[in-house]
């Protein structure tokens, strides 16, 4: 009997586990003789191992960011953030390989087990069906995470490596000069090291909460409201008056708020201008409503409401149509006046329901771009406007906007990118391990 | 007639009374909420129909200063609207096909396999989806530039559907594991792959999600502003965001076309969400009870 034999009886258990680890696929070739899995585990080994240098070379980029050559013309001059993102790339890549080596390992040992319980060599089928039944799983998820990985986890880690680099206008923008990595440097200047900015961060991240919380808060409150109302209420036009409640979730936002945005101007708004039609205000006196600091706050929260109640109104509804009707009767007949019921019944179902739904829209709010920007544009201008660019209205994502596309200070903005993370990521956590599928621990 | 019965009896009527008020006042309310929610969509209607250009020159009186097209005229025959139309059609279709693809076929493996690291999957999945897309725009920027897709609608569906993924994943999967696993185990004692249960069993149960997730991948992109300002450049691969958002900016103030081209894009959807708010109120709370 030849060595590259195996035995049906769990003997050769340690020599598919050493030849895969060996080199991917070997186990497969030599052992289990599936030439398809084997050869296929082997090229990718194989094309990993010719570009290692490159490879190689690409992490050493990632770690010196490039030299300057200022004697050299612009375009051969190394482009330090052309480089970090393929350093990042090429960690993810490696990452997939790693992956797949030890699923090939994996893979070997569950097909020799397979063959130990058959007690014959599996029969390779063709790839197509392998791949629509055992390997489903993997072809499954393949896109998502190549997708997932590429353009969604790439992109952040660099964002997040930024915030420990000067790249920032404008001294340090490639490929004219390089960037270095600078450690802790910004998130010293932003936490403390520098008056203007440690300023204009707190008053920004200040506002960032509580417009969110106030968001979150107002809408939730609103469609409750509106959904509580139609649905004890015995008007006979209740489907008319929910289409029009629906109407601000069906425009899109931007629109809305563009419009918005025009009525209320200060000095041609229809907004004003009615209420001088009417004698209310004089042309003098007008109503600064997204020019002053305090009343464009307020109007940004009030048009959120404006936008955002009818979710919640659906939402509710939703929910409160699965409360069952017993539970009514039942208050009704114990003499529980329907506001008590409102209280002890559908309130705290409601609110049980949906928390998930109102931690989500807190972290949504929290990053509601859309409802600064096209309201305020961030609008009014403060007093360290001109260097930070950050402005009265301004919340931390459109901060970091207007730092990455006006100020081209990718440093500054990745810290807050990195602090948006730290805040907000335990909220997610915590919605995680407050999920069903969680706490029956299928996972 | 007892005391106690005229006693009753003026309570009756005082209740039907505190019910009429009740009902007036709540009317009322519902009527001021109407008037707030519909003040800047009937000036949405009326400035695209006005003759007018800019907000200042608006009558205050909706449709006071008359009844023109001139502006879908222009739209029509002066600018590329029909190209915009055409090219954000595209990509909305794109990003909602492939976002389908993709996050369904995931969830279900999430849902009906056990495997390495899938918690740790699912859970990045869900910190990932907490963040805008546009924080790693630059990295974005690159990326495409690295595979040839600046500047291309190909590469608009690509962000918009990687963006997409982490969150519907999750919706997605929790709609399939209210599916009963009895069915496509079923399928599977009887000799059918794990392809064929997902597509002939489980597909079609799912479809209520899968409409949901359709309708919002679509919606999605018609006003998205960002990043097809970064990355479409040339003028034939201009979306409706970026033409309807040229007329409003701070050189030009030609804010009744920007009504006229946004209330046609408006409109449907508007008609769609009215006709579909039964599926909404459902789809919506499905998301909270399912969790």
């Amino acid at each position: 009997m030849s060595y590259f034999s195996v035995e049906p009886d769990g003997s050769s258990k340690n020599k598919i586990l050493i030849s895969s680890i060996l080199f991917m696929g070997l186990g497969h070739l030599l052992f289990l003789k599936q030439y398809v899995k084997g050869i296929f585990f082997g090229v990718i080994e194989i094309v990993f191992l010719i570009f290692s240098p490159q490879i190689y070379l690409k992490l050493v980029d990632l770690v010196t960011l490039g030299t300057p050559h200022p004697e050299l013309p612009i375009k051969e001059r190394d482009h330090s953030m052309f480089m970090m993102i393929d350093g990042v790339v090429i960690i993810a890549v490696i990452f997939v390989f790693i992956l797949l080596y030890v699923f090939s390992i994996k893979s070997a040992q569950s097909d020799y087990k397979e063959f130990c319980i058959l007690g014959k060599l599996p029969r390779a089928g063709s790839l197509l069906s392998e791949l629509g039944n055992k390997a489903f799983p993997v072809t499954g998820l393949v896109p998502m995470i190549l997708l997932v990985l590429f353009f969604v986890i790439v992109p952040l880690v660099f964002s997040a490596l930024v915030a420990f680099t000067n790249y920032s206008a404008p001294k340090n923008i490639p490929p004219n000069n390089t960037v270095d990595w600078v450690g802790l440097d910004n998130f010293r200047a932003l936490f403390g090291g520098d008056a203007t900015w440690t300023s204009a961060l707190g008053r920004v991240a200040a506002w960032t909460l509580i417009w969110a919380t106030l968001a979150t808060v107002t809408c939730y409150a609103g469609g409750m409201l509106m959904a509580v109302i139609l649905q004890e209420s015995k008007i006979k036009i209740k489907p008319f008056f929910r289409s029009i409640f629906i109407l601000p979730y069906a425009v899109p936002s931007v629109v809305s708020m563009l419009i918005w945005r025009n009525l209320l101007n200060g000095s041609f708004g229809t907004v004003n201008r009615t209420l001088i039609a009417f004698g209310l205000i004089d042309k003098t006196t007008v109503i600064p409503w997204l020019s002053d600091p305090t009343l464009a706050k307020v109007m940004a929260v009030l048009i959120n409401l404006w936008a955002g109640f009818p979710y919640f109104m659906l939402l509710t509804m939703g929910t409160m149509t699965s409360i069952s009707r017993e539970q009514y009767e039942a208050a009704d007949m114990d003499g529980a006046s329907k506001y008590k019921a409102f209280r002890h019944i559908t309130l705290p179902q409601v609110l049980y329901q949906t928390t998930p739904l109102i931690i989500m829209s807190f972290t949504h709010n929290i990053n509601n771009f859309g409802a600064i920007f096209f309201l305020t544009a961030g609008d009014p201008v403060m007093a360290d406007s001109t260097i930070t660019s950050a402005r009265g209205t301004d919340i931390m994502v459109t901060w970091i906007y207007k730092l990455t596309i006006t100020l081209m200070k990718y440093n500054y903005a990745s810290v807050l990118a990195v602090c948006i993370f730290v805040i907000l990521a335990p909220f997610a956590i915590w919605n995680f391990r407050r999920t069903q599928s969680f706490k029956e621990g299928t996972l | 007639m007892t005391a106690q019965s005229i006693n009753s009896e003026k309570k009756n009527q005082g209740g039907r009374i505190i019910s009429r008020i009740n009902t007036a006042i709540v009317l009322i309310f519902l009527t001021i909420v109407t008037i707030a929610v519909l003040y800047p969509l009937v000036y949405l209607v009326s400035a695209a129909f006005s003759p007018g250009n800019a907000v200042s020159s608006l009558n205050l009186i909706p449709f006071g200063d008359g009844f023109t097209l001139k502006h879908y005229q222009r739209l029509f025959t002066q600018t590329n609207y029909l190209l915009w139309f055409k090219n954000t059609l595209i990509i909305a279709c794109g990003t909602s096909i492939s976002t389908i693809a993709v996050c369904a076929i995931a969830a279900y493996v999430f849902s009906r396999f056990r495997f390495p690291f899938k918690k740790g999957l699912m859970l990045s999945l869900l910190v990932l989806q907490i963040f805008p897309s546009f924080v790693g725009m630059v990295a974005i920027y690159v990326i495409l530039l690295r595979i040839g897709g600046l500047d291309t609608l190909w590469g608009m569906i690509l962000i918009y559907t990687s963006g997409n993924i982490p969150y519907n994943t999750w919706l997605v999967k929790s709609y399939m594991d209210s599916i009963p696993r009895s069915l496509d185990e079923a399928a599977r004692i009887d000799g059918a792959s794990n392809a064929r249960a997902y597509f002939q069993i489980i597909l079609p149960l799912a479809k209520p999600i899968i409409v949901f997730l359709a309708i919002t991948s679509f919606t999605g992109p018609w006003m998205e502003y960002i990043f097809s300002k970064m990355i479409l450049r040339s003028n034939s691969n201009q979306t409706l965001a970026l033409g309807l958002f040229s007329f409003v900016t701070d050189k030009k103030n030609e804010f009744t076309t920007f009504c006229a081209g946004a209330l046609l894009v408006a409109i449907p959807f508007v008609f769609f969400f009215i006709i579909s708010q039964n599926i909404l109120v459902t789809s919506l709370s499905a998301g909270a009870l399912k969790e």
